[in-house]
Formats: C-alpha cells, sequence, structure tokens
C-alpha cells in the first residue's frame, strides 16, 4: 500500500467519527434558512448570506463549542486527534525520506536483506520445528515411539524402526489412547513395460489414519480387515496424485492399480496437504500388511522380530500419563522381546521411550533441521548488523541535520514530536524494507526447500499468513531497533549550542556510539563467516573422504524384475538361475553403451550389507569390531577394478574362480590386520558360515577399505567371494564411466529398461546422487552460512565506509586547516585509514573471541574440522582486515582531496 | 416607538424551547426560533447560536430526540423532538417557573411601605 494511500485511510476514519460534520451541516441549514427570509425581505443573497452569519454570532465559534459538546468522550477525541497528527507526521517523514532517495535506498536494501533473510529462514523452520504436519488433530498428544537401547558399541541410541509384533505391543499399551505403524515411502513401480512410472509408497496400518484424526476427502481409508495379510490389498491416494494420474475425477475410486505387479483397488484419496507424520511427498498409501508383503514378498514379517522396517506413533491424551505409559510400553516390548533377551542378542535394559511429532524437536532431529535452526540464529545476526547499520547511518544524517533541527525545535516544535517523527521514519523505512524482503524471502525460501533440503515434501507455498505476520513483527522492530537510538539523540538536541557553533556539537560523544556500533558489525560478521568457513571445511572435508572407491565415475543399477522377490539366502534354485542370466545379459546390454568402461554384477549393490558367521583356525570366536561385520560381498572379477579399489598384496578375483574350483577370497585390509597382524593374511584359510562341514576358503588378496554405504563408517571387516552357480545371485549392478558418471547413468536407463520383458523397471543413478543426501547438512550450512556471512561482511564494509565518510565530510575544516598547517597528503590518508583498520581489528577481536567461546555448540555439526580451526580464524581475520582496509581508503583518499581554502571558505 | 426585543431571560431558554416542541411538535432549530418568534410577536428572539447550544446539551441529556430529515423546502435538517424524560423536565420546568413568577409578582405588587 502506498504512503498516499495510508494517509488517505486514516483521514476517511478520523472523518467517520468526527462529529463536526453533522454539526457543520446543521448549522449551514439554519443559515440558508435565515438568509432565505432575509433575501425575501428584499437583501441581496450576498448580504443576506453575511447577515445570517453576524447574527448566528460567530460560526466557528459556536460550530467548535458545539463540536466539542459532541465528541463521545475523551477516548475518541484522542484518538482522532492522533490519527490527524500521525497523518501529518507521516507526511513529514515521507517527505524527508523522499528528500534524501540515496540515503533511503541504501537504508531500504540493508533492512530487506536482513528482513528477507530471517523471513526465509522462518519459511523453513515454521515447517519443521514449529508447525505440525497438517490434518493431525491436536498434534501434540501424537508421539513417536522410540527404543532407547545399547547397540553393537554398548552405548544407549534412539531407534526408530520397529518390527510388525513390536507394533502389536504398543497397540496393547493401555497408557496409549490409539497406536499405528507405517513404513516407507519408497518408490515403487506403478504399470509394467513402456507405461511403468516411479509412485512413492507408503504403507500405513488401519489404526494410523483414525489415531491421527484425519478424514478422507473422497472414499475412505482402509479398515481393520482390509490390513490383514490375506486381504485384497487397496489403495488411498495423494491427492495432488490424484488430481495429476487421475484427473482428480471421484471415478477414481474403484479403479485398479499395479504397483511392483500387484493389483491395488482405490479406496479413498488423502486430503490434499496431507503428508503423513515424516512430511515425505507419498503418491500411494496401502494398508501396512500390503506394504509388507511388496518389501518382504512370502516372508513371514508378520510375526518375525528380525526385520525393524516400520515407525510407529501413539496418542497420550494426557502429558501426565507420559512417563507411566512409556514404563508401561517397556514392560511390554520386553516382554515380547524375552527370547533375544535370554538368549543375549537383545539389550535387557531397552526402554520404550516417546518424543514429539516434531522429529526436529525429539532426539532424532536431523542434522540438517539442527543446522536450520542454526541458520535462523545466523539470520538474526545479519539482521542486527542489518540493525547497527541502518542505525550509524541514521546517527550520521542526524548530525547533518542537527542545525536543521535546532531551527525546528527553536519554532517550537515539540521534542516530543521530533522523537516521533525520527522513529517514524524509521518504522517507514523498515515497513518498505520489508514488502522488499517478503519477495526475497519467498525467493529464498524456495531455494532453501528445493536445493538444500529437497527430502521433506513441503506442502503449500513458502508464503503465507503466518510468514506474513513474522515478517510484520520483525520489521516493526527492526525498524524500532534501528531507529530509537538515533532518534532519542536528535530529540536531545541543545538547541542553544547547535544555533552557535554552526551544527558541529558535541562530536565526540557521537562518534563513539557510531564506532561502537561499527565494531559491532564487525564482530558479528566475523562469527558469521568463521560459522560459513567451517561448514565450507567441513564440506570440503566430506567431499574429499576417502571411502575407496572412485565415487566420481561410478553409477549403480538394479532391476526390478516381474514376479515376487525372493527373500535373500531363500531364493530357489531356477529362480537364482534365471536372475544371474538376466544380469549377465543386462551387463553386456550395459557394456555396449558408450561411456562405460566396466561393468560388475555384485549381490550387495551400494548401500547393501550382509554380513555372516565365519570360522578361523586360531580364533574361539571372531573379534567383534565397532562396524560389525564381518561383511562378504559376493561379486565377478569386475568388481574391485571397477569400484577403484586396490589390492593392496596378492591379487583380485579373477574369471577362473568364478567355476567355483577352488574356494577364493580376497579380504579388507582391516579384516587382514585384525585376523592375521603377524603372518600376514595371503594363503591364510577361514570358514565361511559356522558349521565344520564347509570347505576351507583360501585369501589370495588384501584390498584397501571402503565404505559399506555411508560417509562416517566405524572400522569393520569385509571379503569378497566369487560369483558362482551356487552362489546367491545378483542383486545390482555397478558401471564406471570413462568421463562423466551421470551422462553414463542416463545414457544406461533406456537400455536397461527394455532389453528384456522380464524387466519390471531398472533404477539407474550416481553414486554422487546416493551419497548427496548424507552431506546435505554440511551443503546447506556451507551454502547458507556463506550467503549470509557474505551479506554481513558488505553490510559491515559499507558501514564502516560510511562511518569514516560522514566523518570526514565532519572534519573538513578541521582536515583543511591540519592541510594548510602543512601536514603531509600520507599523514592525512594514514590518520583515516588507521582509525578505520583499528576499528576493524578491535571488530576481529571480539568476533574471534565470540567465536571461539561459542565454539563448542558447533563442534557436533562439523565434519573433519576442529570448531577453533586456526585457518578458519586467522582467514576471516585477515579478508576483515583488509575489507576494513579498502572501506576507509576512499574516505581517506577524500580528505587528501580536501583544498584548505575551499574548506575554510566553506564556513 | 418600537420596543426592543428580548432575549430570555437566564435559565428559561430550556424551558422554552421544550415548550415550543410540546406545542408545535417536531421542528428544526430554524423552525424553534421561527416559531417563537411568531408566538411572542417578536418579543423573545432567541440568538441563534444559543438555541442551538440548548439543542445539544439538551439531547445529551436525553431530553430531546434528534433525527435527520427533510425541510419543507426539501433540504436536509435536523428535527427535534421531545423524549418522554424530555416531558417530565417541562413539567418541571413549567411548574419552577411558575413558582418563579408568583415569588416575583409577590414582590412587583408588593404596596409601598
Amino acid at each position: 500500500m502506498s504512503l498516499f494511500r495510508i494517509r488517505r485511510t486514516l483521514q476517511a476514519i478520523a472523518r467517520a467519527v468526527d462529529p463536526s460534520d453533522e454539526v457543520d451541516a446543521e448549522i449551514q441549514h439554519h443559515l440558508q434558512e435565515v438568509a432565505d427570509r432575509l433575501a425575501e425581505q428584499g437583501m441581496t443573497p450576498q448580504d443576506a448570506r453575511s447577515e445570517a452569519e453576524r447574527r448566528f454570532g460567530s460560526v466557528r465559534g459556536h460550530k467548535e463549542k458545539l463540536v466539542w459538546m459532541n465528541r463521545r468522550g475523551m477516548a475518541m477525541r484522542r484518538g482522532v486527534e492522533i490519527g490527524r497528527r500521525a497523518t501529518g507526521e507521516l507526511r513529514q517523514a515521507t517527505r524527508g525520506l523522499l528528500r534524501n532517495p540515496g540515503f533511503s535506498l541504501g537504508v531500504l536494501a540493508t533492512l530487506a536483506l536482513g528482513i528477507g533473510a530471517n523471513g526465509a529462514m522462518f519459511a523453513v523452520t515454521d515447517r519443521i520445528l514449529l508447525r505440525a504436519p497438517d490434518h493431525i488433530v491436536r498434534p501434540d498428544e501424537v508421539r513417536r515411539v522410540l527404543t532407547l537401547r545399547a547397540g553393537i558399541d554398548g552405548n544407549p541410541s534412539y531407534g526408530s524402526s520397529l518390527t510388525y509384533p513390536d507394533l502389536d505391543d504398543v497397540r496393547g499399551v493401555g497408557g496409549f489412547v490409539g497406536a499405528g505403524g507405517y513404513s516407507g515411502p519408497r518408490q515403487r513401480t506403478m504399470g509394467s513395460g513402456d507405461q511403468a512410472s516411479r509412485v512413492e509408497t507408503a504403507g500405513a496400518s488401519h489404526d494410523f489414519f483414525p489415531l491421527l484424526g484425519v478424514e478422507a476427502a473422497l472414499g475412505r481409508f482402509p479398515s481393520p480387515e482390509e490390513d490383514q495379510v490375506e486381504a485384497s490389498p487397496t489403495a488411498v491416494l495423494d491427492w495432488d496424485f490424484w488430481q495429476a494420474d487421475f484427473g482428480g475425477t471421484p471415478d477414481a475410486l474403484g479403479r485398479i492399480i499395479k504397483i511392483d505387479g500387484v493389483d491395488f483397488t482405490v479406496i479413498g484419496v488423502a486430503p490434499r496437504g496431507f503428508t503423513g507424520v515424516d512430511r515425505s511427498r507419498v503418491d500411494v498409501w496401502v494398508p501396512l500388511t500390503a506394504y509388507g508383503m511388496l518389501q518382504w514378498g512370502d516372508y513371514d514379517f508378520h510375526d518375525s522380530r528380525g526385520f525393524s522396517w516400520m515407525r510407529v506413533v501413539a496418542r497420550v491424551e494426557d502429558d501426565a500419563r507420559l512417563a507411566a505409559a512409556e514404563a508401561e510400553a517397556t514392560g511390554v516390548h520386553r516382554a515380547g522381546r524375552e527370547e533375544e533377551i535370554s538368549e543375549g542378542w537383545y539389550d535387557a535394559n531397552a526402554r520404550v521411550v516417546t518424543a514429539p511429532l516434531m522429529a526436529a524437536r525429539g532426539p532424532l532431529a536431523s542434522d540438517e533441521s539442527r543446522v536450520a535452526l542454526w541458520l535462523s540464529g545466523v539470520a538474526l545476526l545479519v539482521l542486527l548488523i542489518a540493525c547497527a547499520n541502518v542505525a550509524n547511518l541514521l546517527l550520521a544524517r542526524g548530525e547533518q541535520r542537527r542545525r536543521e533541527e535546532a531551527v525546528r525545535l527553536s519554532l517550537g516544535i515539540s521534542r516530543g514530536a521530533l522523537l516521533r517523527g525520527a522513529i517514524l521514519e524509521a518504522v517507514l523505512l523498515a515497513a518498505a524494507g520489508g514488502v522488499l524482503a517478503l519477495g526475497m524471502a519467498h525467493w529464498g525460501a524456495v531455494g532453501i526447500r528445493d536445493t538444500l533440503m529437497p527430502e521433506i515434501h513441503w506442502a503449500g507455498s513458502a508464503v503465507d499468513a503466518r510468514l506474513g505476520a513474522f515478517m510484520a513483527a520483525v520489521a516493526l522492530l527492526a525498524g524500532l531497533a534501528a531507529g530509537i537510538g538515533p532518534a532519542i539523540r536528535s530529540a536531545r538536541a541543545d538547541v542553544a549550542a547547535q544555533l552557535q557553533s554552526g551544527g558541529r556539537g558535541s562530536a565526540g560523544r557521537r562518534s563513539r556510539l557510531r564506532s561502537g556500533l561499527a565494531v559491532a558489525q564487525v564482530t558479528f560478521s566475523v562469527v558469521l563467516l568463521v560459522g560459513a568457513g567451517l561448514f565450507v571445511r567441513s564440506l570440503a572435508e566430506v567431499r574429499s573422504l576417502d571411502l575407496g572407491m572412485d565415487v566420481d565415475r561410478l553409477a549403480v543399477a538394479q532391476l526390478e524384475v516381474e514376479g515376487a522377490m525372493p527373500v535373500f539366502g531363500e531364493e530357489p534354485d531356477q529362480w537364482r538361475l534365471e536372475n544371474t542370466a538376466l544380469y549377465e545379459e543386462a551387463a553386456r546390454v550395459a557394456r555396449g553403451v558408450p561411456g562405460v568402461q566396466s561393468v560388475s554384477l555384485t549381490m550387495a549393490p551400494f548401500g547393501w550389507s550382509f554380513s555372516g558367521g565365519i570360522r578361523v583356525p586360531g580364533f574361539d570366536s571372531i573379534p567383534r569390531l565397532p562396524g560389525g561385520g564381518p561383511y562378504y560381498i559376493v561379486t565377478d572379477e569386475h568388481y574391485l577394478p571397477t569400484l577403484g579399489i586396490e589390492v593392496v598384496r596378492g591379487r583380485g578375483l579373477e574369471a577362473q574362480d568364478r567355476a567355483g574350483a577352488s574356494r577364493v577370497a580376497v579380504v579388507s585390509e582391516t579384516m587382514a590386520r585384525t585376523l592375521w597382524p603377524d603372518e600376514g593374511a595371503l594363503g591364510q584359510c577361514f570358514y565361511q558360515g559356522e558349521g565344520e562341514d564347509t570347505p576351507c576358503t583360501t585369501v589370495v588378496g588384501v584390498a584397501e577399505d571402503v565404505t559399506r554405504g555411508s560417509l562416517e563408517e566405524a572400522p569393520h571387516m569385509a571379503y569378497y567371494v566369487p560369483l558362482t552357480e551356487d552362489s546367491p545371485s545378483p542383486r545390482g549392478m555397478y558401471i564406471r564411466a570413462s568421463g562423466d558418471a551421470a551422462a553414463v547413468a542416463s545414457a544406461l536407463a533406456g537400455p536397461l529398461r527394455s532389453f528384456s520383458p522380464r524387466v519390471r523397471y531398472a533404477g539407474v543413478g550416481t553414486l554422487r546422487e546416493a551419497l548427496d543426501p548424507q552431506a546435505r547438512a554440511w551443503s546447506l550450512g556451507a551454502t547458507l552460512f556463506t550467503l549470509f556471512g557474505v551479506l554481513a561482511l558488505l553490510v559491515a564494509g559499507v558501514g564502516l565506509y560510511s562511518l569514516l565518510a560522514f566523518d570526514v565530510a565532519d572534519r573538513t575544516r578541521e582536515l583543511g586547516i591540519r592541510s594548510a598547517l602543512g601536514a603531509s597528503k600520507q599523514g592525512l590518508l594514514r590518520g583515516v585509514v588507521l582509525r578505520g583498520v583499528g576499528l576493524a581489528t578491535l571488530g576481529v577481536v571480539l568476533g574471534t573471541l565470540v567465536a571461539v567461546a561459542a565454539a563448542p555448540k558447533v563442534e557436533n555439526l562439523l565434519f573433519g574440522v576442529g570448531a577453533r580451526d586456526p585457518l578458519v580464524l586467522g582467514g576471516v581475520a585477515m579478508v576483515l582486515l583488509a575489507a576494513g582496509a579498502l572501506a576507509s581508503w576512499i574516505p581517506g583518499l577524500r580528505a587528501t582531496g580536501i583544498d584548505p581554502m575551499e574548506a575554510l571558505r566553506a564556513e | 416607538m418600537t420596543s426592543t426585543p428580548m432575549g430570555p431571560l437566564q435559565g428559561t431558554l430550556e424551558l422554552l424551547v421544550l415548550k415550543s416542541l410540546e406545542a408545535a411538535g417536531r421542528m428544526h432549530g430554524f423552525g424553534i426560533l421561527d416559531w417563537m418568534r411568531r408566538t411572542t410577536g417578536d418579543e423573545i428572539v432567541v440568538e441563534d447560536g444559543a438555541l442551538y447550544h440548548a439543542l445539544h446539551r439538551m439531547s445529551k441529556r436525553g431530553w430531546l430526540e434528534a433525527e435527520w430529515g427533510v425541510s419543507e423546502k426539501g433540504r436536509r435538517a435536523r428535527y427535534y423532538g421531545l423524549t418522554q424524560k424530555g416531558r417530565a423536565a417541562l413539567a418541571e420546568e413549567e411548574e419552577r417557573w411558575s413558582r418563579y413568577v408568583t415569588a416575583v409578582a409577590r414582590i412587583t405588587r408588593a404596596a409601598p411601605a
């Protein structure tokens, strides 16, 4: 809304409640009647009118008395009065700002940056931290059910994955009003052949939806009978998916969709914007048991406590009963796990605990959400810097205006009015800045959501009423924060002194305040840039991690095959042979694609691990390493060269090993070191499996350690054995590109999806893509910290510059005299630059102290770099000192350019 | 010789207005003035401004109710009428007035000693 419109509106409001109009009309009527009468008696209309007015007495006097009489109480009178005065002051303030457009634009831009940064972060944190996902009734009552138990390394940790029998246990806990389980979402294939597409499929138990209180937009959610193993599969569509793929028609109900080869009948549509409890994008919701069938085939997932594959939520209506409910659930959980506990496979002290629905508030908060929270604090710091800068600019301008203000004061303008005017100016600037900032916040929030936190399904636009309200509040506070100090200064001005001194007043004191603000800006900038440096270094460390394989050259592919997928270790021979043949064919196809250097088939594609017991002569039991294992990888002779895993000793797998004539294995360095530290691993023998009857496997080579799928891994043992006719069949393949892995991955997708009718879908992607989500927290931190840090640096640099520039302008006369008295140009320049660099140095020292003090708090968010990294601290100090020198150089040059004669004449 | 018109005696303006409205019904300000002038044969002329003060004062007290209407000349005018409270006030004022007149009469008619 333009200022003009605001003014008009205020005036209209004042009019509407103003009784003077009524009085006016009544008096006018009277005067007309009198004048009529007089005219009838022969007077001219003009004379009649003035005679009527004369007789009425002082029209204005009466009118005013009548108006006052009619005021309906003091409060309203005051309101109208203030409104009227505000209109005037608003006009005054607007005029003041328009008179100095350069200044106003600078302030506007600074504030817009500060407010916009906060808006963008709020749009993110509001969703992940403050506002529950949509459509959940009384979300504060819904709790995530977690376990707290000792893992392999003996340290207790929180776990969110539970088994189906665990869910049944939780359902029986009386302290919970209800409980439900969900799993996924996971990409699955809808349709087949050319029509195949990928849909995000999630499973949810029949009690999940009623527990949340969500109502279907169309149709219904599954009944308890439909959430049974033998029930015919049903599906509930996501609203957006229904719109996009079914045209949003009610006819969708009853339609059959084929997911991973299984027919599902559509029975309902979830309400718009429903994301479950995890804010993930889901296209199709299926009953949890049907999801289990998709995931585990005919394996008995329903009764097994071996596969943890779902998450559980429960509702607790009364916070006071939470502890009791958790205790009860713990008892039930331990009873359910009794057998495993007694056999020592499960922590006897395992506890069931609950956490808030908003994951970011609980113990399992993702690193991204923790970084986002930090970044919100950072955005606040940027705003503080912006406010300090604006305050400084206002102060500097106040000094220029001192004479004008002194004149206004001596003419009888009240100090209160002067104060209000100054604050009003700042708030106006902040309001206008806030409007600009809204655009920035939208742009920023969309950028953060899409590129830095893509795993979250945001559902809904970034800019909404909440964001608007938040930003309005921030803008108002920023305006007040920046404006109040300078306003008080200007209102305190000493009239006589100002007028006498020609408006120079107590420059020393003012300058100290302004120097303080400049130092504060530098201090905050240092803190931000140190944060930026730490995250950038973390990201660089993450990126350059030696994972043992050539990450940037590799693509991975997995085939989805028609028909149910047997569970590992229980494949029928026939299926195994067919599957192996299919993968051999796929490998041949892939080798024919340009840019493909080599292809390897493996039972354990990226992110999969299989561990099995081994027996080693000389060991009663195999040492347990923190990373678990030993893990085995069944693969072909191309595996090590394709992944770029170096063979340190001995040889790699070879083609003839696959004949299975003799059992051979290549072991990892850690395994070699752990089992045969002195004698060396080559030629040693171990037995796969626990039994005595298997033949001995001979170690023929040692390869460097490789990650199992995550960036941070504890040491583990691993060994490679050849694919043979008797071994499990391949489940995936690695492709090494001679050049760009992404180009090869996209070139492979078509051929791999179409070479055989048995292939329902082929998932192909680069290894980098598979790893990137793990680095997301650091890339989020590095990107935004750097952005905010650079913003802060710019603002602080401009702040320092403007301080010195105003200073030089203020001291023109003094500098002129010095110059006349023979001060050298270098001396003048040095004076200004030294002052600027001095302030910058003070800021750097303070900022470094703050950064060092705050360091331990961010330590756990960093990777491979200490929070007090001297390189980062030193680098930031250098950057800021350089910026300080640059910012003081220009005003310094101006000081040397002052002509003594001009300067003295100008007074 | 023409007599100079009188202003109303201090404190009687309200009585005059109330009585006018009782006698002539709803009127606007100018109508009241005109009616009083005609009724008294120009003997009592109320000052214009004073009349409106009285009208607004009595409206505030709830003695009169005012509403906008259209005059016989087709102009927008504010019409005043007596409320219940106004009638009671009128009775009281009349009573006070007649006591006052009686008292004054006793004094003015007193025979010189």
